[in-house]
């Protein structure tokens, strides 16, 4: 997987709430709704669960709950550990600056480190007594009378919370894309996400559909390992150098005895990172500068005309997620690699059938194909005041304020809600100032005894006003399908602006914004 | 012609893809290719395929130029289908035992310019002057010499493969139409003359010189292998009456310059034309090969075996 800022690539597809058994309702009716609340429900043991976990404790609450429906801590991390793994973002930056880890072992690190590092947390924080393993919340609703959020789990357990966090993740579910045929394919099929670690790929003929994030990433290990690999390819993406480096011993010893150089190298990789906005987020000069390093990266690892056509992208560069490999491009050039970018008319028994009339055969696909966004429903129904569905009132894209609460769903917070997503920054600056910001709620629920904290509709209608505004002058806005657009170009997706503005905007609980009872 | 709606077109594509695999390449039927059929039937093959494969690559730089999402996926997926021609005509002279291994027909060399202008240029031009050349060449190349091939060629296989074939081009034919009254619809006389702005391209005049040899060369060969040169002269007739059939079509400038040039083309007696143009045959048929860069590897993309 990777990445920065909000994610891996995905493919956008409505998720429908999924349908409760009716063995698990039987036994929830049997079961006493009356639970006695916690402070706070959190949904997700991920990165942003537990970094609320943490906040939490160290702004003296300690009565949570968090409800993961793995057995595992480590959301995205747990689930992305295909080979080649890695984040985007400089591990420096792609962490919390209130747990420093001094000791990654590289500038771009791994899927297994920075999983060790969620464990860390988890240890370093003692939150493993809160997490209640293997609850799937199936369904979240408000009592408004007694100002209690109850989260239903697909075995029928219910657990109650006067304000919730939904920190399920955006990029927590998968499945296999709907190309034709994909059922008739008899050889193995795996999803980046969901790796099957126990396939060996020696001597095998091996596909990767997609080069996104994840598909860049497994096509240089896959190509060590596979007898032959054919990668299919839809859109190139834009690709830059990658500043990879193993860290030297002097640097994790500097870290560790003096935090503040730590906190120096953040701050110079955070601007850094904010100057990148200037090229990515809006069409500017640094926009050509940005696609002329990426072109110049492209032909000197590239030699081949046509080779070279087939990766230029025809999009302004930040329109989808900027790749960033130095193993991509002469991954796909070894004699035993091939790119493919026919589209693909249909999957068949043996392989994968591609427009020119070709049947490539092979013994297993490797779906690089991203994740299923919702961009107008909920992972799972939500309910608030009234009666009020949360999926129903997405339908058009999703909105929110400040990308963290919802007028009529009071009391609950949301990491990565709508328009939260960064195309040019740590995910993790972003998901601070979300964390910060919902234990300001939080803590005014619980000091002045509120049943009801709810952000009021024509606060959140001039808000969603002024960033759809901003949206449009935006390259996601500029032409090019992505995920981060619904079908209809609407984008629920992306923040219009630097980290720096986001965190301003959360800097502040404007208590006038909200209506209380 | 009536305007057709793109977005239904792309549907309709798509639900009517097939595979070199849907042919039973050794079926019987390989034995009614006569021995004085065989050599002529080589080199028209080697011909038609290089055609399929020019137009692959021009759609290809239609696609990068397209107006809409839809006609630049539309323009893709003609792109793939151009090859799915090129690889089973391939796949037709493997069967007829024309190929040596995995050898590729040499293109002659006005074909070998196309190409070289096409890998070099066309992504560059804007895309009514390919969406205007490309219905030309199909209509009348392709037409004319799969209307002949039908009618020679006794195999099943065969007509199993250009039924397939000329399923796909009629679809071609009508999107190109349909392309070229769309760049013409409410043109202003001043409109119309920015379109033809490019003819003052150099890289286009060099796409005019390599392709203008070559409509001759290839009339010349048509006459070699039998068919008659009026065949083709119907062939170009029909671009004229289809692209003209509308006012929005007769308005696209590009439109009026290929109409004309076919004219120039139909017109034997026409000794301005004719004799220059000649003279570039014979005089690119002086290139020696070694004089020319290597082939760009989307040539080497061919193959006639189903699978791979």
């Amino acid at each position: 997987m990777t990445t920065s800022s909000a994610s891996p690539k995905k493919t956008a597809r409505k998720t429908a709430p999924r349908k409760r058994s009716a063995s698990a309702k039987r036994t929830a009716a049997k079961k006493s709704p009356a639970v006695k609340p916690v402070s706070v429900l959190i949904v997700g043991a991920g990165f942003a669960g537990l970094g609320m976990a943490i906040r939490l404790k160290q702004a003296g609450i300690e009565d949570f709950a968090i409800l993961e429906r793995s057995n595992a801590v480590g959301g995205t991390w747990r689930d992305n550990q295909y080979p080649g793994a890695a984040c985007d973002i400089p591990s420096n930056l792609y962490s919390y600056s209130f747990a420093p880890n001094p000791n990654w072992s590289r500038s771009f690190s791994g899927s297994e480190e920075i999983l060790g590092y969620i464990h860390h947390l988890v240890a370093e924080f003692k939150l493993e007594s809160h997490i209640r393993f293997q609850k799937n919340v199936e369904d979240l609703s408000f009592d408004e009378k007694k100002g209690v959020w109850t989260a239903t789990t697909d075995k029928g357990e219910k657990f109650a919370g006067r304000a919730a966090v939904m920190a399920q993740g955006p990029l927590s579910n998968c499945s296999f894309p709907a190309i034709t045929g994909i059922e008739d394919f008899k050889g193995h099929k795996i999803h980046s996400a969901r790796w099957d670690h126990d396939y060996d790929f020696a001597g095998k003929k091996v596909a990767v559909i997609g080069t996104g994030a994840s598909g860049i990433q497994i096509i240089p290990e896959l190509v060590k390992q596979a007898k032959h690999l054919k990668v299919f390819q839809r859109t190139p993406g834009w690709v830059m150098p990658r500043p990879d480096f193993a860290t030297p011993q002097w640097n994790k010893k500097l870290f560790e005895k003096l935090p503040a150089s730590q906190q120096a190298m953040r701050n110079l990789l955070y601007w850094t990172h904010e100057s990148m906005a200037l090229a990515v987020i809006w069409n500017s000069p640094l926009t050509r500068v940005a696609e002329r390093v990426a072109r110049l990266h492209l032909r000197r690892q590239v030699k081949d005309r046509w080779l070279r056509r087939q990766l230029t992208p025809d999009f302004t560069i930040g329109c989808k997620r900027v790749l960033v490999s130095n193993d991509y491009y002469p991954a796909l050039q070894k004699d035993n690699a091939k790119l493919i970018t026919w589209p693909i008319a249909r999957l068949s028994e043996k392989g994968i059938r591609t427009v020119e009339g070709i049947e490539h055969q092979v013994d297993c696909i490797v779906f690089a194909t991203g994740f299923d966004v919702s961009h107008s429903g909920t992972p799972f129904p939500v309910k608030g005041r009234k009666g009020r569905v949360l999926g129903d009132e997405w339908q058009g894209g999703a909105q929110a304020y400040k990308s963290i609460n919802v007028s009529g769903y009071p009391n609950l917070y949301m990491t990565f809600g709508p328009n939260s997503g960064p195309g040019h920054n740590s995910a993790l600056v972003y998901m601070e100032s979300q964390l910060d910001y919902a234990v300001k709620g939080v803590q005014k629920i619980l000091q002045e005894d509120l049943k009801v904290l709810d952000v009021k509709e024509d606060v959140q209608r001039k808000h969603n006003k002024t960033m759809q505004k901003r949206l449009a002058k935006t390259n996601w806005n500029s032409g090019c399908k992505s995920w981060y657009l619904t079908e209809d170009g609407f984008n629920a997706t992306m923040y219009p602006g630097f980290a720096t503005q986001y965190a301003a905007q959360m800097a502040d609980f404007e208590e006038n914004d909200y209506e209380t009872a | 012609m009536a305007s057709i709606d793109l977005d239904k077109m792309l549907a309709k594509i798509k639900s009517t893809q097939w595979a070199l695999s849907d042919i039973d390449w050794d079926a019987p039927g390989a034995e009614l290719i006569t021995e004085e059929q065989w050599p002529k039937l080589k080199d028209f093959m080697a011909d038609l395929m290089w055609i399929e494969h020019v137009g692959a690559r021009a759609f290809a730089a239609m696609a990068k130029k397209a107006p809409t999402d839809t006609l630049r996926e539309i323009y893709t997926y003609f792109h793939a289908e151009e090859q799915r021609h090129a690889n089973a005509e391939m796949a037709l002279m493997k069967r007829w035992g024309m190929l040596e291994g995995d050898e590729i027909p040499e293109p002659n060399i006005n074909l070998r310019l196309v190409i070289e202008w096409l890998d070099r240029y066309s992504d560059e031009m804007p895309v009514y002057v390919l969406g205007t050349v490309v219905p030309m060449l199909e209509i009348a190349l392709d037409g004319a010499l799969c209307t002949f091939l039908l009618e020679t060629v006794k195999d099943p296989v065969c007509h199993q493969a250009f039924e397939k074939i000329n399923d796909d081009e009629s679809r071609h034919l009508g999107v190109g139409f349909s392309v070229m009254e769309m760049q013409g619809r409410g043109k202003t006389f001043i409109g119309a003359t920015k379109m033809l702005a490019p003819l003052l391209d150099p890289r286009l005049m060099l796409g005019i010189a390599s392709y203008v040899p070559l409509l001759n060369k290839m009339r010349d060969n048509i006459i070699t292998m039998g068919l008659p040169e009026e065949r083709l002269y119907a062939a170009m007739a029909k671009f004229e009456k289809i692209g003209g059939r509308t006012e929005d079509g007769r308005r696209n400038p590009w439109f009026q310059v290929i109409r004309q040039h076919a004219k120039f083309v139909v017109d034997r007696n026409n000794r301005a034309y004719h004799m220059p143009v000649d003279g570039m045959v014979k005089l690119t048929g002086l290139i020696p090969r070694r004089a020319l860069p290597a082939v760009p590897s989307w040539v080497k993309e061919l193959t006639y075996q189903p699978t791979a």
